[in-house]
């Protein structure tokens, strides 16, 4: 390994990459674009739920139920419909997402004294929605028996509502949101941006650094120069690595001025992990530039190897316990799940170097693994 | 006056030809790549049986820690309401302490707390709390779970004062009870497979429609080679046309690959609607696509610069779809930018076609969608186009 030989091939790359105006520009819009519109337009947040309401009782008791849906934040109410075929087509056209069905004798049943059924249709279509809003009628649901109930025995006993109330809920469940108390998206989400964004955009930029020279041909000049395999690798990614690291700044201020995010972890154990992280990245966008022989491969492969695995299989939107084994193992291989640990630790958790230093070490690794991965397929002497 | 006609059947004769044998040589040149082949097959298969099998967004496996001070009869059977596949418990632990290591380190996603007498306050009659705390730092299951653990709580409170009021079950359900049963339509088992799997095909045309032609259009100006192509008698359209419809006909192969091979068989989605309007929908919105792939190609110079513009016009595109957040819940001016996403109006109008067996009547607007944005697009591209190589 020459110092110097590394620095001339990085200081080449760059002259590239910054006499490319466009690309160089779209090297530090694309990750803060990217910020900016997950952070504010990804929200998972199940609320404004459009519903319809089908009253074939037309009670006051029936409409005092559908108030409880119709007044509520998480349905927005778009009108009482008079038949159940008229609904059916709005579910199909997305008008709407829910119904709430209430059957004739509805009110004459509860104010009888016994028991009433409704039913509440849900668009499937989307599972995470549906249950969502499943959870959310349940428990409307129950609090509307409560407090029937209690009206109703405390009518036939003559104890007070409020004591009737406390009967029936002997345990009650007191709910403690950690690290994020009010469970809001953006919050939890931020962090993890930071994570998903610097897997999607370092490997592009990398990913074409050695196959673009074979394509046209100028990695001859390499193959008959006296650089060693391991210093044109080394000398391509750094670049790269620089400018993603630039970009991290950009993204974790986004994060924490825009976003509101807090930062209760360790700046120096982060800034390290971070850089390791972006040598990961920039270097699986380098392997595949080695291992292919087109561009088009090249922009293919890595969307293929990071985009899907960096937003569904690496905890941004489902923890890895609930992934399958396949997908778990998948999770396992990128480096982005480690990180996430990471950047979650450092920003929600405030955990630091000693709850999270085998994360750090695996970034290591990893970052090692990847370079020896790329070091042996790259061949200064073309068999074809 | 028939020498006109023959003449002019020959001029269109030659037009045909032309653009066959340009259509051909695109085939050829993606055929001859074979890691890009088998980058598509891979994208087209086990990223879709991936996404479709490993990805659930139900409360699954929760890990759960018990900090139990009680240790009594009863806070081993409130315990034991949380189950799999829900939960999952990972043991107990004594100090409080533990606990928080466990959350910190991601080991545990919840850990109850029964305070002692918890047993002791049952038995005697009167209320106890208990506490769960929740990692809400993925809120959507730190939601899922907090609505799930209220639902065990209630539950048993239910029985425990039942039990104390001296009311049988049946007496219970004499009580002027509302039961909601719900009916969820379309995927009545909230199937994730069927939603991830459909979605990732669609994410994966929508990444081919675009980035393929923009590469087979920026390769030749990247080598030199569209100064062939424009010293030949080709017109623009005849080099531009054959590159979308080679990449279209390779992109459905693809499609119809994942529906028929992975997603029916593997997955059991049922195609309820037509699959003759599905894939006229597909060709519509991969030919739509492609024109933004050469629209791209005409702005940019290289292979790195079409590139960062893919993902630049992809990510929003993506995002703005409603696939994940749905449009109720976007704030209005992210969904007017969603009006201008055709990929919105191909998942509304595939998950219409493939779980709710929509038919064209309820559908055309999604079609009228595809088909403005591919107007727009095919017209800018060939003005572009032709200003450019002229």
């Amino acid at each position: 390994m020459n110092l110097r030989r590394i620095r001339v091939v990085a200081y080449k790359e760059w002259r590239e990459i910054i006499r490319d105006r466009l690309f160089f520009a779209l090297a530090f819009i694309v990750p803060s674009l990217l910020m900016l519109l997950f952070g504010y337009g990804l929200s998972l947040d199940v609320e404004n739920i459009p519903l319809a309401i089908v009253d074939y009782d037309q009670s006051v008791t029936s409409r005092d139920y559908a108030h409880h849906f119709t007044d509520s934040r998480y349905f927005s109410f778009q009108g009482y419909a008079q038949r159940e075929k008229d609904v059916e087509k709005l579910l199909i056209d997305n008008s709407l997402r829910a119904v709430i069905v209430i059957p004739p004798q509805f009110g004459e049943n509860l104010r009888g004294g016994r028991s009433a059924s409704v039913q509440t249709w849900i668009d499937g279509t989307f599972p995470f929605r549906a249950l969502t809003a499943k959870g959310y009628v349940n428990a409307m649901n129950a609090a509307i028996n409560l407090d029937n109930l209690a009206t109703y025995i405390s009518g036939l006993t003559g104890v007070s509502e409020e004591r009737v109330r406390n009967a029936a809920q002997p345990v009650k469940l007191e709910t403690r949101y950690l690290y994020n108390q009010e469970v809001k998206s953006i919050w939890s989400m931020a962090p993890k941006l930071i994570m998903v964004i610097l897997m999607l955009s370092p490997p592009f930029l990398t990913a074409l650094g050695v196959v673009r020279e074979k394509e046209s041909g100028a990695i001859y000049n390499v193959y008959s120069s006296t650089l060693s395999r391991g210093e044109y690798l080394i000398g391509k990614l750094l670049p790269y690595v620089g400018i993603s690291v630039v970009n991290a700044f950009a993204l974790t201020a986004f994060a924490l001025l825009l976003f509101g995010a807090p930062f209760r972890g360790d700046p120096l154990f982060f800034l390290l992990s971070t850089i390791l992280y972006v040598i990961c990245t920039t270097g699986i966008g380098l392997l595949v530039s080695v291992v292919v022989n087109t561009q088009v491969a090249a922009m293919v492969g890595t969307s293929i190897v990071t985009v899907v695995p960096a937003v569904l299989y690496s905890g941004m939107i489902i923890p890895i316990p609930s992934l399958s084994a396949t997908a778990a193992v998948i999770a396992h291989i990128l480096p982005g799940m480690y990180y996430s640990e990471i950047v979650i630790g450092s920003f929600l958790k405030g955990v630091g170097f000693t709850s999270l230093w085998m994360d750090m070490l695996i970034l290591a690794l990893y970052a090692t693994v990847l370079f020896t991965a790329g070091f042996l397929a790259f061949h200064k002497r073309p068999d074809r | 006056m028939s020498g006109e006609k023959e003449m002019n059947f020959f001029i269109n004769r030659v037009w045909w030809s032309r653009l066959q044998a340009m259509t051909w040589k695109e085939l050829l040149q993606l055929l001859r790549d074979p890691i890009l082949l088998v980058f598509v097959l891979y994208a087209f298969t086990a990223d879709i049986y991936n996404a479709a099998s490993g990805v659930s967004f139900q409360l699954n496996n929760a890990a759960l820690v018990l900090f139990d001070l009680d240790r009594s009869a009863a806070s081993r059977e409130l315990a034991g309401r949380f189950m799999p596949p829900e939960f999952r418990w990972i043991g107990g632990i004594n100090h409080a302490e533990q606990g928080q290591t466990l959350l910190d380190d991601g080991k545990a996603m919840a850990v109850l707390d029964i305070p002692p007498g918890f047993g002791a306050a049952m038995s005697r009659g009167e209320n106890k709390a208990v506490q769960l705390q929740i990692d809400a730092a993925n809120s959507v299951q730190g939601f899922l779970m907090s609505v799930d653990a209220t639902q065990i709580i209630a539950r048993y409170g239910l029985e425990q004062s039942a039990v104390r009021l001296g009311l049988d079950s049946s007496a219970a359900m004499d009580a002027p009870a509302i039961n909601n049963a719900t009916r969820v339509w379309f995927n009545q088992n909230q199937n994730d497979a069927w939603f991830m799997g459909i979605s990732e095909l669609l994410n994966v045309v929508t990444l081919f429609s675009m980035l393929l032609p923009a590469a087979a259009m920026v390769r030749e100006k990247e080598r030199g080679t569209i100064e062939q192509l424009l010293v030949s008698p080709l017109s623009p359209l005849q080099i531009m046309i054959p590159k979308i419809i080679a990449m279209v006909a390779v992109i459905l192969g693809g499609t119809a690959l994942g529906l028929f091979g992975i997603l029916v068989p593997v997955f059991s989605i049922p195609v309820v609607g037509s699959l003759f309007l599905f894939f006229v929908l597909s060709t519509l919105y991969i030919s739509t696509l492609a024109g933004i792939g050469i629209l791209i190609a005409t702005v940019t110079n290289n292979m790195a610069q079409a590139g960062m513009m893919v993902i630049l016009i992809l990510a929003p595109m993506m995002f703005l779809s409603g696939a994940w957040t749905p449009p109720e819940a976007m704030p209005a001016l992210m969904r007017l930018g969603m009006y201008t996403s055709p990929l919105y109006y191909y998942i509304n109008a595939s998950y219409g076609i493939l779980l709710k067996g929509a038919g064209f009547v309820v559908l055309w607007p999604m079609f009228i969608g595809i088909l403005s944005i591919g107007v727009l697009v095919s017209v800018t591209t060939i003005i572009r186009f032709k200003k450019q190589f002229g």
